[in-house]
């Protein structure tokens, strides 16, 4: 199934378009995305940036709600990634 | 209205105190407390010269919104609370957020800023990327907003 990821913050780094789109196995979780989200920063050698991205981040659906990494995840659903926060 | 959040795209419009001081201004308040933050020159050894801050719009307004009424309710339901923070590129010197109450007492006025500040920081998203002197960008790191694992 095919996950869509709004980007924010460090993730930004990528992609230059905002979003990124991610083919997961069906009735995959929060977690099956935290791994793909790995190998993607692995591939585009971003470890050192965003080497800590997958375990840090949160992720809200379209609810506007932030979900745990049990949330089962529906195809052609749009999250929003959530890196470490630091406004003020 | 006793409460007033808003994320100002920096490049459209600037945070204004004088707007927050009219808004928090009542005459059955003794207290009125204004915290302004700013982007400040440097950053562990590195020289800044802005700041730009990213945010989850919807997110940010709900927690804002959240988070202002819990200090009301906290520590004084009368308090008028403005609560601003920029978005995109701030210079050194200019205002990143603006958190103006006005209460009956000190205290409260005091508790309430401080309350509303450390909160935002912990719940609201809102990232920062420094933009350095040398030319140099960098996404700071900061608080995990993941739930903690049973």
């Amino acid at each position: 199934m095919k996950i869509q990821l709004k980007l924010y913050g460090s993730s930004e780094l990528l992609s230059g378009k905002g979003v990124l789109s991610f083919n997961l196995p069906k009735n995959s979780k929060i977690k099956n995305l935290r791994s793909s989200l790995m190998n993607l920063i692995v591939k585009k050698k971003l470890k050192n940036n965003l080497g800590s991205l997958p375990e840090l981040a949160a992720f809200s659906n379209m609810k506007d709600e932030i979900v745990s990494d049990n949330y089962r995840l529906k195809n052609k659903e749009l999250l929003s990634i959530i890196p470490p926060i630091a406004g003020g | 209205m006793k409460i007033h959040t808003s994320l100002l795209d920096s490049k459209k419009k600037k945070i204004s105190l004088k707007k927050a001081k009219n808004f928090i201004y009542s005459k059955s308040n003794g207290a009125e407390s204004i915290f302004v933050g700013r982007v400040r020159n440097n950053n562990k050894g590195k020289k800044v010269k802005a700041v730009t801050y990213a945010a989850h719009k919807r997110l940010v307004m709900k927690s804002f919104t959240k988070i202002c009424n819990e200090a009301k309710k906290k520590f004084d339901k009368k308090a008028k609370i403005f609560l601003e923070h920029a978005t995109n590129y701030v210079p050194v010197g200019g205002i990143s957020i603006i958190i103006a109450v006005g209460s009956g007492h000190r205290d409260e006025a005091y508790k309430i800023s401080r309350y509303i500040l450390e909160k935002v920081k912990h719940r609201s998203p809102i990232w920062k990327k420094e933009h350095y002197i040398d030319g140099k960008k960098e996404w700071i790191p900061g608080h995990s907003l993941r739930q903690k694992r049973k």
